[in-house]
């Protein structure tokens, strides 16, 4: 990714936060990450999440909240990525 | 363990900057912009880790040693090619780990690539390779992974004897090292052990360890330490000089390879003329019979001229070449590669494969290349490139002032 890949997403951003609206900001995200990215394999799932987060956003209300919901299911990412990446190591020293 | 790319980095700057940013103006629309840039991260996290998983599934290596059992401090020479399936979008090289009592690093390789190099084991023992590690990028992650378990095949290392470490014995308490007290009296001693080749003398063959590993292994001397010296002589063609010239080059030729057989045990000699081997003798001890594949080094014409084609080995060094740059120029790089990749697999000269297969069956370290070096230097710069790729020194010996053949380790005036 360029630099002006980045600034273009930067600003994209800067236009999400501006709309204000729920709706709109999670229309304009799927589109800017659209943009921003190469390969879209797989992207159908991400827009997944994404709309699954706006809506506990929605339902919760809160600010404080929602960042707590996102925090509980980045660190239980974090927790799948991890094993995943033991299990790969076991692996590679031959012991699995 | 996974490691972020600077464009994860500044992806992960720009959530947390969007989550203050959430908090002070209280915004649902902010939220939802640093929520889907962490979720984007641990997607792609994610799509990293699988395919990793995939990547390192596909590897396989294939690990060749020109000598199993060998002498402490003796060279091995290594061959490593690697096979994988790179998923699109990953950069992904492989570095092979040698013993952990060994000197020498090896080459990073791509899929499909054979990187050659040497290591000089230090201890004695049985020991194996330490495996290889998978370097993987793209991106948003980078990962490098050693991989313990593709460490075959052992190698078996015996100890230097007493006298030839310097150590003393007494006082030593314990004899560490084996002492073969009949070898000061019978010349060389034996270095390493390695497989039998057609041609081998049979007298070399040791019989004990052959039995052993129900395979024939011969002995090879401290005497060949660094094998015989090949020399590969370019013959001059009639329109490169005059008679003068043609006369000194011989002389020195001669004097060379005369010398090669009386200070060692034999010499092993390849005579090319332009794109076309006239003659190669391996480890021959007979003065006569290599001046006789010389021709009396009279100017040939040339008959398969190569016309400044670069060869296989020089175009796969240009396919390795590091992909830098930005967007179009990384792009070009890389497709320049895959064009010339392709182009290697499918166009190999006869002339590259002599020179290789001679190269093969000689054990040199070193190559002395002999030659006036006028005129078209492709076919010169294809024999380097050979011998570089098999971990060989080259050194060019050309008259003073004449172009030096690119890839040459060094150069001597003759």
């Amino acid at each position: 990714m360029t630099d002006r890949r980045f600034l273009i997403l930067c600003a994209g951003e800067v236009l999400v936060v501006a709309v204000g609206n729920l709706l709109a900001a999670l229309v304009i995200q799927v589109l800017i990450l659209a943009a921003f990215l190469d390969d879209r394999r797989g992207y159908p799932i991400l827009i997944a999440a994404v709309a699954l987060y706006a809506a506990v956003v929605a339902i919760l209300g809160h600010i404080l909240l929602s960042l707590l919901a996102l925090a509980i299911a980045l660190i239980c990412g974090y927790a799948a990525l991890t094993l995943h990446d033991y299990r790969l190591t076991q692996w590679a020293r031959g012991s699995a | 363990m996974m490691r972020p790319t600077r464009t994860a980095g500044g992806v992960a700057a720009l959530t947390l900057a969007l989550t203050a940013l959430a908090i002070v103006i209280e915004s649902p629309a902010a939220i939802i912009a640093a929520g889907s840039l962490s979720i984007f991260l641990l997607w792609r996290a994610g799509r990293f880790s699988r395919n990793l998983h995939a990547l390192a599934a596909s590897l396989t290596v294939s690990r060749d040693v020109n000598r199993t059992i060998l002498r402490q401090g003796a060279e091995a020479h290594v061959r490593v090619r690697v096979d994988l399936a790179p998923p699109p979008g990953m950069e992904v090289r492989v570095r092979d780990i040698p013993p952990a009592v060994a000197v020498g690093t090896a080459p990073l390789a791509e899929s499909g690539e054979t990187a050659t190099y040497t290591i000089r084991i230090m201890a004695p023992g049985r020991t194996t390779f330490g495996g290889v590690i998978l370097s993987a990028r793209d991106t948003y992650f980078s990962y490098d992974l050693h991989i313990r378990h593709l460490n075959k095949p052992s190698l078996r290392v015996f100890p230097v004897r007493a006298a030839e470490g310097g150590g003393g014995r007494e006082g030593s308490g314990m004899q560490e090292f084996e002492v073969d007290r009949k070898a000061n009296l019978e010349g060389p001693t034996v270095r390493g052990f390695r497989l039998y080749r057609s041609g081998d003398d049979p007298r070399l063959i040791d019989w004990k360890i052959s039995a052993k590993h129900n395979v024939f292994y011969v002995r090879e001397l401290t005497g060949l330490e660094g094998g015989t010296p090949f020399i590969v002589v370019d013959l001059p063609t009639r329109e490169e000089g005059d008679h003068e010239t043609f006369a000194r080059y011989s002389m020195i030729v001669a004097d060379a390879i005369e010398g090669a057989i009386e200070s060692r045990t034999g010499c092993s000699l390849l005579v090319i003329a332009g794109g076309e081997v006239t003659r190669f003798l391996s480890g021959t001890s007979d003065v006569g019979e290599a001046f006789a594949a010389l021709g009396g080094l009279v100017p040939v014409e040339s008959r398969a001229p190569l016309y400044r084609a670069p060869g296989s080995a020089v175009l796969s060094t240009r396919a390795r070449l590091p992909g830098g740059g930005e967007g179009p120029e990384k792009a070009y790089r890389a497709r320049l590669g895959r064009v010339l990749t392709g182009f290697v697999r499918e166009n190999r000269s006869p002339f590259g494969d002599a020179v290789a297969a001679a190269l093969a069956r000689v054990e040199a370290t070193e190559v002395h290349l002999y030659t006036l070096a006028r005129g078209d230097a492709s076919h010169l710069a294809q024999v380097i490139h050979l011998a570089r790729s098999r971990g060989m020194r080259v050194v060019a010996k050309m008259p003073r002032g004449a172009p030096i053949p690119p890839g040459a380790d060094a150069m001597e005036a003759i």
